[in-house]
């Protein structure tokens, strides 16, 4: 039996895989101030709905699969360790100045971002090496040790090292680590050059000032983790979902933390591209993740799932980049709590702001007075307001209606019913601009791609946006509403690591790019013998970052051969070369020139069967099928068919208007699209044509 | 005009939508443009910008670009495409980059495509505008401060010129560039880039216009601009009346008088009639220099200095400058320029002198209103860099390794990466790695200096210093540096930023200075060093928080001298505040 657990802000959710592959969910709320007690209350209520002891249940599981947003949170509310930034003498503002950058040039109202690690606990080390590696200075152990007599006496309490062209050359690095080890021994402390050997300071430095500021924190909260499934009878392996789309061992994690800073939101593709090849057979896929408060949506591109260094936590150019390889994820504030308002010149918004969980929604009855999407959803007729969250939760409607009256219906000049179904029509439009704006670049055309609706709210407008983006299909998983815990179950062991060094096709340098090739393999060699030892298939992939001469960001290119063994083999990766870039950026200069400046090995250990992603049904609690009047656009009120959703049968047609509900979601048909059931469980959606507003 | 309550019932709705799908339409545009272009003036600056512009001219929508490239001009070129080309068919594409039509400055090559119905009407015409790392000037640079006219300065110029047809390119145009601009394939590489934006812009509203409709998206326009001038009547509204004048004076350059150039703008705000006037016309002729702005520049820096000083919100298109008067003379330097003037560093110096009165005199006329004048460019660590390697091969490229210069804001210290005020903090900084794997240069420092904010009660910027030098080579360094003489000040008590300044560090370490403007040849084994403008200081630094000084102490930003020195505030050199000391000491003061 395996478990998968992914923590969301609001809800726990769990999967439970039994050793046939059916799987069954559950939810329970996260406690915020301790997150592990969410995953043993959702637990508990996986085994007493079986009707078995917490401890019966865990002592049958052989593996706890993770997903937790305990590390971003602990960022975004600072809540971080001390942490002191060694860098490169006459370098020192790394992370004040950051890449540059600014978002509205016209806004004058937003402070400059203060660096990760502030200016007072960051230390200048002397020592300086040229981009060949060659020693420019010599490294100053003095000085060092003076540094890191300064940053024991500021009480830190976990070190970051980056200094220039420690890629290259790691010499000096290293030996600040020896210097560590020795007057200041049992504080954690990370290398810019092993946990992210990329090219460009910044991103490095980042990306080690997040992961060592993390290391005192993390470590114990995997240990507690562990020590709370152990105490409870589990015996298994305990993983955690990396950024990367894989799991990673608990006890690996806690590390090298920065690979848990997408944790979670980089599962939603991987389930995704299974349901979308499985039920549609086409591996292109947009992914798309609604919650309360963000719209996540992630890639999956003739299956593969792209990846970005350029991931913000926080705003772009206003929080952090991470630096550090991770699915790629678009996040926007919108959901079913964004809420509605007018500017002076009487035009529309919907979000960013969020009624979060509380107040939440006016017709939550928890204090909330501005009129939210799902407010309009509920006016609309699409939210059965008795049988919310199945049941669980009373809505008031009149509430919400007298909202949307006095906030928008009101000075608009139009009906609630209008006013509601336009509130839906511009949340719908910030999607799909948030879709545009992920695939144009990654260089996919929606209008090829399925697009996987998660989360518990996808179901409420994604009929809508399947239509704007002109999507052949819409598919809501039965698991959907879970949709990264089910990738979790999905995932393979996977790691990544990474080499620099430049070389241009005019020119190759066969014989230094193959002994970087070595060395990477042997490192994905001692995964497989490591971490990877007893799983079931091993694949091992090879990368080139490359780019035309003189641009200045490269693209990832998978190499046609393991070993580039001459001129052929070069040519076949400027071709890849040529092709990925046409792919992204519609643009292809087969006369140039291109330039390698770093190599990669990624490996993944798949430790699953064959995943079947089906839910056993679960008995319906409340509400049944029937029929009540719902509005859309262009028809007004209409008898709107009520379907549940795991009593569909597999290849009945169900033609909108109609609502399709089950305890965890509700997916609106708009008239003109038709719904039918996949054997995996999957409702299947043609969006049809019809209007979008 | 009507209030909001009267309008049309929905047409908030209709207006959120159909002009999200415009904004996209730029989106996706600048996005191709910025993820394919070659140079790094292009993809690190940002300095590119794309945008719609209606069949008559006007500005619709932009996607998010530096503020001098697109307010105004992007209107002046349209409208100079159809007076030079009688017919206009689908599959033609135009070059252009003449600031005596309306283009900013040569560098800033321009691809105009209009966007043509299936029935041969001319619905749009969209824009993708690039700096060019080279255009031909006779020297290496695409600032050429010291050229006396547009024939020193040799910068090919393309008025409008037909440069595809039938979407094929125009050879001829093509060979023409490549024999005169210096690392051809670096331009061919964003001419490709400016061609895919501007034709995916083109493609994405024919799929629009089929989509909804083409009188429906002209319907629009006006609605949108109807809308705009709402919100800028609303913005108008917010401010406070009356007039206001600021003066800047620009650094001595070749070509201008020893006192340097001193410019100023009028500006009146009637809340009444909800109009402002901004009256640039009281300042010098034209000069044998190429600061000279070009119209496009002179209007649009006049611009951004007001919406720097109002709600950000306000959209930029033609409904807001329906509300504005810029008033501009022929052949003055800030004004209309007229042919052989060079007008080849049109988007920086100068303009940035004029944005930086309009955004002062705001601040002068009210408290909580306008903007400090933000920092000068261009030193030499954003210069163009130029040379010969060992093997024969040469490279000319623009760096952005350390800029700051952002003004005092009446809520907010300073963005401290604004760059300057035309490009507002867009251009990306470089990275230290990248530049030393690109160019054969080592760079030794880079860092903020302590003591240099423009100190205020919202301080301005901080200058940083780049030391860097050539390494297995000599390099020719092209810059233009204004803020040396004349340092960025500060309003409503508010206090100066530092002053830029360049010295060279020869081989025997000996430090000379260096001139403001000028091609500079650094010799292996010497080094430049560049200290940027910082920005001037908004209020009196006396008002500044003293906790918050106390943190700037602390972060070493500021000495615990200075504090007391110019805020008043007692901390110690750890940055600790001495409250009861700080309150004694400013009401005394008081």
């Amino acid at each position: 039996m395996r478990f998968a657990v992914d923590t969301g802000g609001t809800f726990t959710d769990l999967l439970v895989e039994d050793a046939a592959g059916a799987l069954q969910m559950f939810k329970a709320p996260t406690t915020p101030s301790d997150p592990i007690k969410g995953v043993t209350d959702a637990l508990r209520v996986a085994a007493d709905s079986m009707g078995r002891t917490l401890e019966n249940l865990l002592a049958e599981g052989e593996t706890f699969i993770y997903g937790t947003t305990h590390a971003i949170n602990a960022i975004i509310t600072g809540n971080t360790a001390r942490t002191a930034f060694l860098t490169t003498e006459g370098h020192p503002d790394v992370l004040v100045l950051r890449e540059g950058g600014r978002a509205e040039p016209f806004n004058y109202t937003v402070p400059f971002p203060e660096p990760y690690v502030p200016r007072s606990l960051t230390w200048e080390i002397p020592g300086r090496l040229r981009p060949d590696g060659s020693e420019m200075a010599p490294f100053d152990d003095a000085a060092c040790r003076r540094a890191i007599a300064a940053l024991k006496a500021r009480d830190v309490k976990a070190v970051a090292v980056c200094l220039l062209w420690s890629i290259v050359n790691p010499a000096h690095e290293l030996r600040v680590a020896e210097w560590l080890e020795a007057d200041l021994p049992g504080v954690p402390y990370t290398l810019s050059h092993q946990l992210n050997p990329t090219l460009r300071e910044y991103r490095r430095a980042s990306s080690t000032c997040i992961d060592a500021s993390l290391k005192p924190m993390m470590a114990a909260y995997m240990a507690g983790l562990t020590e709370r499934l152990r105490s409870n009878g589990f015996a298994g392996r305990v993983l955690v979902v990396t950024s990367q789309g894989g799991v990673m061992d608990g006890a690996d994690v806690a590390r090298a933390p920065i690979h848990l800073i997408n944790s979670g939101p980089s599962m939603a593709p991987v389930s995704g591209r299974h349901f979308s090849i499985l039920d549609e057979g086409n591996s292109t896929a947009v992914v798309a993740d609604t919650g309360g408060t963000t719209y996540d949506v992630s890639l999956v591109r003739r299956g593969r799932i792209p990846w970005t260094r350029e991931t913000w936590i926080g705003q772009p150019f206003r929080g952090h980049m991470t630096g550090f390889p991770s699915v790629d994820v678009r996040s926007i504030g919108a959901g079913g709590g964004s809420i509605a308002w007018l500017d002076d010149g009487g035009m529309l918004h919907v979000g960013p702001k969020s009624a979060g969980a509380m107040p939440g929604p006016v017709c939550y009855g928890q204090g909330g007075t501005k009129p939210t999407v799902t407010d309009a959803s509920l006016v609309l007729g699409y939210i059965d307001p008795d049988f919310f969250l199945g049941g669980t939760m009373k809505l008031d409607a009149l509430a919400a209606e007298a909202a949307i009256a006095r906030e928008v219906a009101g000075p608009l000049g139009l009906t609630v019913d209008e006013a509601a179904s336009a509130m839906i029509a511009i949340a719908t439009e910030n999607m799909v601009q948030a879709i545009l704006d992920i695939t144009v670049n990654q260089g996919i055309d929606p209008r090829e791609a399925v697009l996987v609706g998660g989360g518990g709210a996808a179901g409420l407008n994604s009929v809508l946006i399947g239509r704007r983006l002109e999507s052949p299909r819409l598919l809501i998983p039965e698991v959907g509403a879970a949709l990264s815990a089910a990738g979790a179950l999905m995932s393979d062991l996977m790691a990544q690591f990474h080499a620099t060094l430049f070389t241009r096709s005019s020119g190759f340098d066969y014989a230094r790019v193959n002994a970087v090739l070595d060395a990477l393999e042997q490192q994905a060699r001692a995964f497989i013998d490591g971490p990877g030892a007893g799983s079931r298939e091993q694949t091992v992939t090879f990368w080139a970052e490359a780019r035309y001469p003189e641009q200045v960001w490269e693209l990832e290119v998978r190499l046609p051969t393991p070993r580039l063994n001459g001129p052929e083999d070069v040519a076949a990766l400027v071709e890849a070369f040529h092709r990925t870039h046409e792919d992204v950026f519609a643009i292809r200069d087969s006369a140039s020139a291109v330039e390698i400046v770093g190599w990669s090995v990624s490996v993944a250990c798949r430790i699953r069967g064959e995943v079947g992603g089906t839910l056993t049904t679960t008995a319906a609690s409340g509400a049944g099928e029937g029929a009540r009047m719902a509005y859309f656009p262009g028809h007004g009120r209409v008898p709107t068919v009520v379907r549940r959703f795991e009593a569909i049968e597999v290849g009945e047609k169900i033609a909108g208007p109609a609502i399709i509900e089950s305890s965890f979601t509700t997916v609106v048909v708009n008239p003109g699209a038709v719904a039918e059931r996949r054997p995996s469980g999957s409702l299947s959606v043609d969006p049809g044509r019809g209007g979008t507003a | 005009m009507s209030d909001t309550s009267a309008r049309r019932s929905g047409d908030g709705v209709r207006l959120a939508l159909i002009n999200n799908r415009l904004e996209s339409v730029a989106r996706k545009m600048a996005n191709t443009l910025l993820r394919t272009g070659r140079s790094g003036v292009l993809n690190i600056a940002r300095d590119f910008s794309c945008c719609i512009v209606t069949r008559d001219n006007r500005l619709l929508a932009t996607a998010e670009s530096l503020p001098i490239h697109v307010l105004s001009g992007p209107d002046l070129m349209a409208a100079s495409v159809s007076q030079f080309h009688k017919t206009i068919r689908r599959g033609d594409a135009f070059l252009h980059n003449s600031p005596y039509h309306g283009c900013s400055h040569p560098a800033d090559h321009t691809i105009l495509v209009p966007v043509i119905d299936d029935n041969g009407v001319h619905r749009f015409t969209v824009l993708a505008k690039a700096h060019q790392a080279d255009c031909g000037n006779s020297q290496p640079t695409t600032y050429m401060g010291n050229a006396v006219d547009v024939y020193n300065e040799g910068a090919l110029i393309f008025p409008a010129v037909q440069v595809q047809r039938d979407y094929e390119n125009i050879d001829d145009v093509i060979r023409m560039c490549q024999m005169r601009i210096r690392v051809p394939e670096q331009w061919w590489g964003d001419y490709l880039a400016m061609i895919g934006a501007a034709r995916i812009g083109e493609r994405e509203l024919l799929a629009l216009g089929e989509e909804i409709g083409w009188e429906t998206l002209h319907a629009h326009e006006e609605d949108f601009f109807d809308y705009t001038e709402q919100r800028m009547i609303a913005a108008i509204r917010k401010l406070t009346p009356g007039t206001g004048s600021h003066e800047s004076r620009h650094d001595h350059f070749p070509g201008t008088p020893a006192e340097g150039i001193l410019i100023r703008a009028d500006v009146s705000v009637d809340t009444e009639a909800a109009m402002i006037d901004i009256d640039l016309r009281d300042n010098p002729d034209c000069m044998p220099c190429g600061l000279n702005l070009s119209e496009a520049c002179a209007r649009t820096a006049a611009m951004v200095g007001l919406f720097n000083s109002i709600d950000h919100g306000v959209p930029k298109n033609a409904g807001a400058f329906r509300r504005l008067r810029i008033h501009l003379r022929e052949n003055c330097i800030v004004g209309i320029p007229k042919h052989p003037t060079s007008c080849s560093v049109a988007t920086t110096n100068l303009a940035d002198r004029v944005a930086n009165c309009v955004q002062a005199a705001f601040a002068g006329m009210a408290d909580g209103q306008g903007l400090a004048e933000s920092g000068a460019i261009i030193p030499p660590a954003a210069g163009v860099i130029s040379g010969q390697l060992r093997d024969g091969s040469r490279f000319v490229n623009q760096v952005f390794l350390g800029l700051s210069g952002g003004p005092g804001a009446p809520g907010t210290d300073a963005w401290q990466t604004l760059c300057h005020v035309g490009n507002a903090g867009l251009c990306f900084q470089d990275s230290i790695e990248l530049d030393e794997l690109r160019q054969p240069i080592h760079i030794h420092t880079r860092r903020f200096l302590p003591d240099t904010e423009g100190a205020g009660r919202n301080n301005g910027s901080s200058s940083i210093l780049v030391e860097f030098g050539p390494v297995g080579c000599d390099i020719d360094i092209g810059y233009v540096s204004d803020g040396t003489d004349n340092a960025p000040k500060g309003v409503r008590g508010g206090l100066e930023g530092a002053p830029a300044q360049q010295l060279r560090v020869t081989r025997n370490g000996a430090v000379e200075k260096l001139p403001g403007c000028a091609q500079v040849r650094i010799l292996e084994g010497e080094r430049v060093r560049s200290f940027s403008c910082g920005g001037g200081g908004y209020g009196p630094p006396t008002e500044r928080d003293p906790v918050v000084v106390a943190r700037d102490v602390r972060e070493g930003w500021v000495s615990a001298g200075r504090a007391l020195a110019l805020y008043g505030v007692v901390a110690s050199e750890a940055g600790v505040l001495d409250a009861a000391a700080t309150e004694a000491l400013r009401g005394g003061r008081a």
